[in-house]
């Protein structure tokens, strides 16, 4: 075959891979030559590969759906058994009864969590929440967090300190609060009684970065890659009450708002988690 | 997926009595997707491992295999094209070209390999990256944390199998490091890039994913998957 020849064959080649890639049409009308079978074969393989994604997305799709109907399916009979639970509490009952409900409210109060942190993620991930960021201020998101978390930390004797400077970022104020109070409450969590959690801002020029710093307990090394995985729990916290959904919870929000966050920790020492977040859209 | 892999990695400088054992037997295990850190003070072996993986230079013995392929079975002139089509570079002096401006630049390795930009992609980056207002400046017109913005732009725009970066953040003040190493971090998750970034700072490298240690030319702590 001529140079010229194989020249054009590898021409019409690129151009069949091109508009794979580009996902044009890549049969070039129907002949008798091996290029026409040629095209055929690729266009039936990408076909068929596409095919196989198309399943796997509606698939997961569905356990998408699977997750948040049963989770919107036991809001209610939950919402029912919280209810009961108080009005048990309020009537007369023997000390063993009270320890009874004490323990009902208590696993009741986490099912809750779990139940409505998993609407929120299968919302997140279905899109059926977006997460619409604006230009919106630092200070006021934090006020938010700490007025929610104080109950909790004065119960616990645990300072909170806010420092930095009253700067405006871009993010979604609503889900930002959710994702920060998560972390903040992890903070006052995994704090011994009368610790303290510091909150910084720093303002750089694309990003701001909010560091939050407990002398809790610690995460070691290995774990610190684990921990933002879905019901991922440390051994060590295994007393704790928890789900392990809050912090997969918060890094999936950060990341839809084109944040991250960072975590450096010392076992003993404390934690430090930074979130950053975009100045600009 | 594991995307990049080495095998009993060894780098011997020197004869006789001066002989440097650079690389002692590296096992390291990257998936595909992943942001890895390699840490080590200077001196450690963390530069000749970079230049192994990014078949700058050849290991004394041991395999270095990037998408199944073992790299050190080519031949030189094959491994210059590898590593245009394979691996993108982001070194600490940015190493852009003085002559053209920062689209070109951006755009230049995949015009080498002869192929035309995916428009849309890049403009991606360029988005993501904070570049859109810059394009058509020159290099030297941009402050280092801009100019580094470029250099990791140019090694997103050719879809590599593997980002290398070599002390990214060494040449900028701490403020434009975490501005770049937040985008390095942004980007990574957002084109889910394969990353591994070496550095001597320990506080830089809690960025990444996994962080991997190395110490006399061993990995010495860290979980190198391996």
């Amino acid at each position: 075959m001529s140079l010229f020849r194989v020249n054009k064959v590898m021409e019409r080649l690129n151009q069949m891979v091109d508009n794979a890639i580009e996902g044009r049409p890549i049969e070039n009308g129907f002949d008798e030559t091996k290029m026409s079978a040629l095209e055929t074969k690729l266009s039936n393989y990408l076909a068929m590969n596409s095919t196989t994604k198309e399943k796997l997305k509606e698939e997961k799709f569905k356990i998408n759906e699977l997750i948040s109907d049963i989770s919107h399916q036991t809001k209610t009979p939950l919402s029912n058994i919280l209810l009961y639970t108080q009005l048990l509490a309020e009537s007369d009952l023997s000390e063993q009864d009270k320890n009874c409900v004490a323990a009902l409210t208590q696993q009741a109060g986490k099912l809750n969590f779990l139940i409505s942190s998993l609407v929120k993620t299968s919302r997140l991930e279905t899109g059926i929440i977006a997460v619409t960021p604006i230009r919106f201020s630092i200070n006021n998101l934090l006020e938010n967090v700490i007025n929610q978390i104080k109950p909790k930390a004065s119960d616990k004797q645990i300072t909170l300190s806010q420092k930095g400077e009253n700067i405006q970022a871009f993010f979604d104020p609503k889900w930002t609060a959710e994702a920060l109070y998560n972390i903040v409450d992890n903070a006052v969590k995994y704090s011994k009684v009368g610790g303290k959690v510091d909150i910084v801002v720093t303002a750089y020029q694309l990003f701001c970065r909010i560091d939050v710093t407990d002398t809790g307990i610690g995460i070691s090394e290995e774990e610190t890659t684990k921990i933002f995985s879905r019901f991922y729990r440390s051994q060590a916290v295994s007393n704790e009450d928890g789900v392990g959904i809050g912090l997969y919870l918060a890094r999936e929000i950060i990341a839809a708002e084109g944040g991250y966050i960072k975590v450096r920790s010392e076992l003993n020492r404390g934690s430090t988690f930074s979130v950053f977040l975009p100045m600009e859209g | 997926m594991i995307i990049l892999e080495t095998r009993s990695l060894k780098k011997i400088y020197g004869s006789g009595d001066s002989t440097v054992h650079a690389l002692d037997g590296v096992n390291l295990k990257v998936e595909n997707g992943e942001f890895v850190s390699i840490v080590g003070t200077s001196g450690s072996g963390k530069s000749t491992l970079l230049h192994m993986l990014g078949g700058l230079d050849r290991p004394t013995s041991g395999d270095v295999i990037v998408g199944g392929k073992e790299i050190f079975t080519l031949k030189d002139e094959e491994l210059t094209i590898f590593r245009r089509r394979k691996i993108g570079f982001v070194f600490q002096n940015y190493n852009l070209v003085p002559t053209l401006n920062v689209y070109e630049n951006i755009v230049l390795p995949i015009g080498l390999d002869g192929n035309t930009p995916d428009k849309d992609y890049v403009d991606n980056i360029i988005h993501t990256l904070g570049l859109k207002s810059k394009l058509r400046n020159m290099p030297n017109n941009l402050s280092g944390g801009q100019q580094q913005r470029v250099a990791i732009a140019r090694a997103l725009a050719s879809k590599p199998a593997i980002i290398l970066a070599d002390e990214p953040t060494g040449n900028l003040d701490s403020k434009t490091s975490q501005d770049v190493l937040s985008l390095l971090k942004v980007t990574s998750e957002k084109f889910k890039q394969t990353i591994v970034m070496i550095t001597h700072n320990e506080e830089i490298s809690q960025l990444a994913d996994r962080v991997v240690r190395i110490e006399d030319g061993q990995i010495v702590g860290g979980v190198s998957n391996a």
